[in-house]
Order: structure tokens, then sequence, then C-alpha cells
């Protein structure tokens, strides 16, 4: 089993969310309740969860845009990088 | 909230009373829910703000078989969690002022997600009806649902529908009547956490109800334990619990089990909850075949042409609405100052009014209020193209392409359509900032957008350059137009540093598939979005052109402009301007009047420096002339317009044109000021506070002036010390002579 962050995966790449941005140091991702201000949006909310088929579809500027499902989501990278996938 | 409608369950079965149906319409965001709310409402639909926020909310009251119905719109949200100003908003309204009946508008096309809503919607004990909205396009996928299973399953009704072909309307509200009439039989299904959290769920709330009692006459009981369960603050404080009031051993098994994050756990729960629904329900053609949507953002999002697509997309709008609604507002302009003027005047004479009300009527509020009309044919236009580049899908992309370029500024993608917009006309800039969903990021787009030198600033670069840079003027208005957006990266660095500390919020979009707006839907959204500025905007010009007037003829009777209120004013004014090189009581003047439209800074120049010529009277024309008049030039605006957008590349509409002749104010200018002294005065006009009607949209937007007050603070620092600069610098470097 390979694990790698979300935000590495290269164009037309698929894998399966093992892990959303839990237990990162600086805690800026989707989980810590105390960083979170009005206006975040949780990735979780947006179908981004442990179990999900994720297709990357350009991975070329700060942001990164994802298949889930039949949505296309825009991230920052940074979060991005704190999701890890299996391929 | 100003409708309290506080009812139990109970008495909306007797429902004889004339007392409207209350139906919340919910759902997430790119569903198609306005469309279809503006499909079942249509003009019936009111658009105010939610209390205290600047979030929209639509409500409309019709009558559907004979029974009163109120929709009202919340906003659109992927959860009920408590995070964003949206959510709050839906949840607040679902819980406290708890409607009749909710309808959960859910895009057919992506059940699976729309469906975590779904189940959070259950929870809170309220009839729900389904509008599985874009039907006809899930279908045209393959896509197959079982109905009556998610009715079986969920316990809630559901009507497939079309809002763009506006199909299956009727059968939604027959739905929602019919629901609402038998409420007690259409309770959603509770949906099982598993045996851990249930067990939980029962201790908890046995405990409260032995200890809060009243706890569940205020709340949805379901609701309120899964809240507490998950550990929402929010909640929590709101009902004065005590963080340990909740006896810890009803967690304790809980986080041993499953982790301390209990909150992800219930997320999950109701996550599995909704995937298991949807493989029950929908039957998918397993096939993997590119999309267009994927295809058209291929090319799009691509990283080299990515950027001068959008830019050529932009440049077309910005082209389209000025050469489209030019002859418009030249045409309501010439109207305002012709025939209105002219028929106020013999109107008034006839009832025999004093002359200077005859001067205020026509000086001061046709002209005033005319200003603002010109105003009108841009932002309407601007906002129609816009509400198309939303509705068709591409807006989201535009965000995704410029998002890097906009970190410099501390600012997302989004803030770039805002700030494009402002150098046409910074109104329809301002408005534009509502489709930011973060306040952060709206407050300071909004703050910069001044910056962006629009339209109105043109007229005086036009005046002063003829003046004085005849042989280059290209060179020095663009240097104008760059220096704008130099200051507003500056700006937006220092703001970021300063009121705006703190790491800009994470970005997370969704970039919906495109679609093809339908022209009614376009139609509508223009009108909500422009008719503030109508209304509102049209009654505070009204007042200070009023205002103006009275400046410039007050004390009564006065011979000479320099003796009036305004030429004080601007005599005071004058040794603060002096240090810029142009102190004089004349320049102080017309800058004051600018406040309320810059290009008004020419028209007072030529009132105060061209001595009065006798005006040249027209031959007067008739009535029914002056109507064939008003007939004829308008119809030779629509010519025009649609002239230009045949030859849109060749139209010159930016480059203002000179109509009148200002060869003797040219000359009295070119007497008072250097060449140095009028680049600092324009270096001015471009950056001293925003005007009346910018002011005005911000007030809207914002719901206060506290953040106007703050871009006047700001730009009059800025414009005098720029300028200071420019000229004591040129001074120093030997330009001034």
């Amino acid at each position: 089993m390979q694990m790698m962050p979300l935000g590495l995966m290269g164009p037309g790449e698929r894998g399966e969310i093992v892990e959303v941005g839990q237990g990162t140091p600086e805690c800026g991702g989707c989980r810590c309740k105390e960083e979170r201000k009005p206006g975040d949006v949780r990735v979780e909310d947006m179908g981004l969860r442990v179990g999900k088929q994720v297709e990357m579809l350009n991975n070329s500027s700060n942001l990164v845009l994802l298949k889930v499902d039949e949505s296309r989501i825009a991230i920052d990278r940074g979060v991005a990088m704190k999701i890890k996938i299996r391929r | 909230m100003t409708e309290q409608t506080p009812h139990t369950a109970n008495d909306a079965v007797s429902s004889a009373a004339p007392r409207p149906l209350v139906v919340a319409v919910a759902g997430n965001p790119n569903v198609g829910k306005s469309t279809l709310i503006n499909a079942i409402a249509g003009t019936r639909l009111q658009v105010g703000n939610w209390p205290g926020v600047t979030v929209e909310k639509k409500e409309a009251l019709f009558e559907h078989n004979g029974r009163k119905i109120r929709l009202v719109d919340l906003p659109g949200t992927y959860s009920l969690s408590p995070y964003t100003q949206e959510e709050i908003i839906a949840r607040d309204y679902l819980v406290k002022l708890r409607p009749d009946l909710i309808v959960n508008v859910v895009d057919a096309t992506n059940l699976e997600r729309n469906l975590y809503l779904t189940v959070q919607l259950m929870e809170l004990g309220i009839p729900v009806v389904m509008a599985l909205n874009i039907y006809d396009e899930a279908e045209a996928k393959g896509y197959r649902f079982n109905l009556h299973g998610i009715e079986t399953m969920l316990g809630v009704g559901v009507v497939p529908t079309s809002a763009t072909r506006r199909s299956g309307l009727t059968e939604l509200l027959d739905k929602v009547l019919e629901t609402a009439a038998q409420p007690a039989d259409h309770a959603p299904r509770i949906l099982n956490y598993g045996d851990d959290v249930e067990t939980a769920v029962a201790l908890l709330g046995d405990t409260l109800r032995r200890e809060h009692p009243a706890l569940f006459a205020l709340y949805p009981e379901r609701w309120l334990l899964l809240r507490l369960m998950e550990g929402d603050e929010r909640l929590r404080q709101e009902i004065n619990l005590a963080q340990d009031a909740l006896p810890e051993e009803i967690f304790h098994h809980l986080r041993r089990g499953h982790g301390e994050d209990l909150e992800a756990l219930m997320a999950d729960a109701r996550y599995s909850q909704a995937a298991g629904l949807a493989r029950e329900v929908l039957f998918k053609k397993e096939e993997r075949r590119v999309e267009m949507t994927e295809r058209i953002d291929r090319v799009v999002l691509n990283r080299f042409l990515g950027i001068p697509i959008f830019l050529a997309a932009m440049w077309l709008v910005f082209k389209l609405t000025f050469d489209l609604s030019k002859p418009f507002g030249d045409w309501i302009n010439d109207m305002a100052g012709g025939p209105f003027k002219h028929w106020t005047t013999v109107l008034l004479g006839l009832v025999g009014a004093p002359d200077w009300t005859v001067s205020l009527a026509t000086e001061g509020v046709i002209s005033g209020v005319g200003f603002v009309l010109v105003f009108v044919p841009v932002i309407f236009m601007m906002m129609f193209f816009i509400t198309f580049l939303e509705g068709s899908g591409y807006m989201a992309r535009a965000a995704f392409v410029m998002d890097r370029a906009m970190h410099a500024m501390g600012l997302h993608g989004k803030s770039f359509i805002p700030l494009l917009l402002g150098f046409g006309c910074n109104v329809p800039g301002i408005y534009a900032t509502r489709t930011l969903e973060n306040p952060r990021d709206k407050v300071l787009t909004a703050l910069l957008i001044p910056l962006m030198s629009c339209g109105a600033r043109l007229p005086v670069y036009v005046l002063f350059v003829g003046a004085f840079f005849p042989n280059n003027p290209g060179t020095v208005i663009w240097s104008l137009y760059v220096l704008g957006i130099a200051l507003a990266i500056v700006m937006g660095v220092f703001f970021k540093r300063t009121l705006f500390r703190g790491e800009a919020p994470m970005f997370i979009m969704e970039l919906p598939p495109y679609r093809m707006p339908s022209f009614t839907s376009l139609c509508l959204h223009t009108w909500e979005k422009g008719k503030h500025f109508l209304i509102k905007a049209g009654t505070y010009i009204l007042a200070v052109s009023i205002f103006v007037w009275f400046l410039l003829n007050l004390p009564w009777g006065v011979e000479h402009k320099k003796d009036s209120y305004l030429g004080q004013a601007g005599q005071v004014m004058a040794p603060v301007l002096s240090p810029l090189g142009f102190g004089t009581w004349q320049a102080a003047s017309s800058l004051i009047t600018g406040v309320i439209a810059k290009e008004i800074v020419v028209g007072t120049m030529g009132e105060i420096y061209a001595p009065k010529k006798g005006e040249q009277k027209k031959p007067e024309a008739s009535f029914g002339e002056d109507l064939q008049e008003i007939a004829v030039s308008f119809g030779k605006a629509v010519k025009e317009s649609a002239s230009n957008v045949v030859s849109t590349f060749g139209v010159s509409s930016l480059a203002a044109d000179e109509k009148e002749d200002r060869g003797p104010l040219k000359a009295t200018i070119q007497q008072t000021f250097t060449p140095l002294s009028a680049y600092a005065f324009m270096v001015f006009v471009l950056l001293y506070m925003p005007c009346v009607v910018v002011a005005i949209a911000m007030r809207q937007e914002f719901g206060s002036w506290k953040w106007f007050g703050v871009a006047f603070a700001y730009q009059s620092a800025l414009a005098w010390g720029m300028a200071m600069i420019v000229y004591q610098g040129g001074q120093l470097l030997g330009w001034g002579v």
C-alpha cells in the first residue's frame, strides 16, 4: 500500500482518500475546531472524505482541481497536501 | 427577524386560519435553487438581506390551490454545522422559527453529496419535501432513480423537477400542500447512527430531561441531542450549558472506542447514511466518458491558455458592456439635459413658480438625478454579463485561474472580477463583491476597488491632458491607470498586515458544470442585482444634488460663485491643497462637487472659470416635437448600440470624445496650472475619496458606514500624499517650471 499526499497526484491520476488532514502539528487543516474561523468550509462537507475515489483534473497552479463523485472541487495546495491518498 | 412564526407542528394542521404556510427552501449551492424559486415565484419574489448580515434573503408570498404559501429561501449550504455565515443563518431559521415544511432542493446528478444535507434536515423533525432538481440532465446521463425507494426510506416526499425547463413545479407545490395537510403522517424517518452513538444519545436525553426539561420546548429533541453529542460549542453557549454540565461518562465510552473527535465520528456516520441511501436508490450506467465540462475545462484551465482566455473573456465583457450601454447613457443624459429641463422650466413657469425653484428643479434635481440615471444602462448591462458568466459556470473558472496573481494582495481569485469591473465603474464593482463568500475578502476587495480608475475620471484626464500634454496623451493617462493598480497592490499588502491580519481563509470552491442559463432567469437576476442601485441610490443622490445646488446658490442672491457657500468652502480647503500645487478656491470647489461623481469636476470648473456667456437660445420646441425627438433619439441609441456590437472591435467607446468645445476653459486652466500641478491634480482626482454612489453602494453592501469611513480616510491620505510627492518631488527635480 502506497500512501501519498493528494497534492502530488498528476492530472488524470486517481486514488482513494485514506486520511483527511488530521494530526498535523500546524493544524491549519480541516479538523481542528480551535483553528476554524467563520467562513471556513469543511473539505469533508464538500465530499472529500475517507474512502472516496478522487481524480486529479488539474494540478498546475497553487490550486488543485479534483473530481469527487460528480463534483469538481478546487482546493489550496496546502490543504491538498494534508489529504493522503492510496493509489 | 421580522416574521415571527411561533407555533408547534400541531397547529399547522388546523390550517383554516389565514396564516400562510411557511415553507423554507434549503439546498446545496449550485443546485438550481434560486432558478427554481424564481420559476415558482416569478415577480412575487422579494429580495432583502438577512437581519444584520449581507447575505441575500429571498421571500415570496403566493397562492397555490387556494392556500397561501410563504416561500423563504435559505442560503445555499453543504451542511448545517455552525461554521459559515450561511450555515448559521439557515440553521437558526430552521431551528428557531420552525417553518411548517422544508423543501430540500437536491441536485439529481450529484445525489450522494446532496443527501448529506438532507440527512441533517430530517433531524429537525420538520416534514421535508425533496425537489429532485436537474432531473432531466441526470436522466440524460443515464441515471435511474427509485423515487418510491427514497420516499419510503427517508419518509420525505420526492418530486422530480427541472427548474430551467419549469417542469415539475406544480407537482412540487401539490406535494407541499399534501404533506402540509397531514404533517403527522409525514415525519421524516429517524436514521440510526449505530448502537454506540444511539446508546449515548439515549443517556444524554435522560440526563437533559431530568436537569433541563425546558430545553425540549425550545429545540427539536433529536437535533438538540445529536448536536450536543457532536460538541457543538455555539449551541452549548446558546443554551447556557456549562462545559462540564454533561456527564462525561456518556462520551467516555464513545471516545474510547472511536477517538476524541466526536464531531468527525458523527459526520462520518451521517455521510455513510447518505452514501448508503444513494447506493440503494440510484442506478448509474457504469461508464466513464469525458464530459463536455471536462473538455472545456482542459482548455480554459490550461496552465498557459487559462490567463489569456480569461483576459480575452473579460475584455469582451467590458467592451460589450460599454459599447452596448453608452448610447443609452448618452440618450438619458441628453433627455435629462434637453426636453426634461425645458418642459420643467415651462411647466414651473406656467404655475408661476419663483425663479429659484426653476433653477433648483433643473440645475439641482434634473441634472443631479440625471447623472445617476446615466449610470443605469452601464450597471444593468454589466450585471447582465456577470450574471451570464456566473450562470454558465465560467465565473468559478475565472477565480481559479486568477488565484495565484491575487495572492499578492492577500486575496483569492474570486476578488479579481469585482476589481476589474471597477475600471468601468466602481459601483458595479462594489456590488459584485457579493459573489465573494468570505466577509474578509468582501471588505478588502471593496476597499481596493476605488483605486481602479473608473470611467468617470476619464473626462478629467482628457481635459487636463489636452491642455498640458498634447504630445503624449495616451502615455500620461495610461500612467494614471498603472498608478492606481500599483497602489492597489501596495494597499492590499498593507491592509493584509494591519486590518486583516492572519491567514487568508483557505480556499475551497466547487466548479459547477457548464450550463446555458435561460434568458428569463438571466433577466430576473440582473434586475435583482440592479434594482437596489436604481431605487436607493436614486433617492440618496436626489438629496445630495439638492444639497449641492443650495451650496452653490446660497447665501441668497449671491452674485459671484466665489461667495457662494461652495466657493467659501473652496477657499477654506485651498490652503490644504497648496502644497500639492493647486491651492486655488476654484480647484478646491471643483473637487468638492466631484464627490458626487468625479466627472462633475469638469462641469464645475466650466461653470466657475468660464464667465457666463448668454446661453444660446434654441428655438422653442413644442411638446409634440420634443416627444418625437425623444423617440427618434432613443431609436438612434438602439441602432448605435446594435451597430456597436457588430463592429465591437472598432469602436472607441472608452476614448471619451470631447464633444463640447472646451477651448476657453482649456485656456483658463493653462493659466492657473503648470504641467506639474496638472499632473498632481489628476493624481489627486484618481485617488481622493470615492464618489457618493460608491459610498452608498458600500453602505448597502456592508450595512454600516464603517468601511466607507476606512476607504474615505485612507484614500484622502493617499491622494494628498501622492499628489504632494508628485508636486514637491517634481519641483525638486526642476520640472515645476
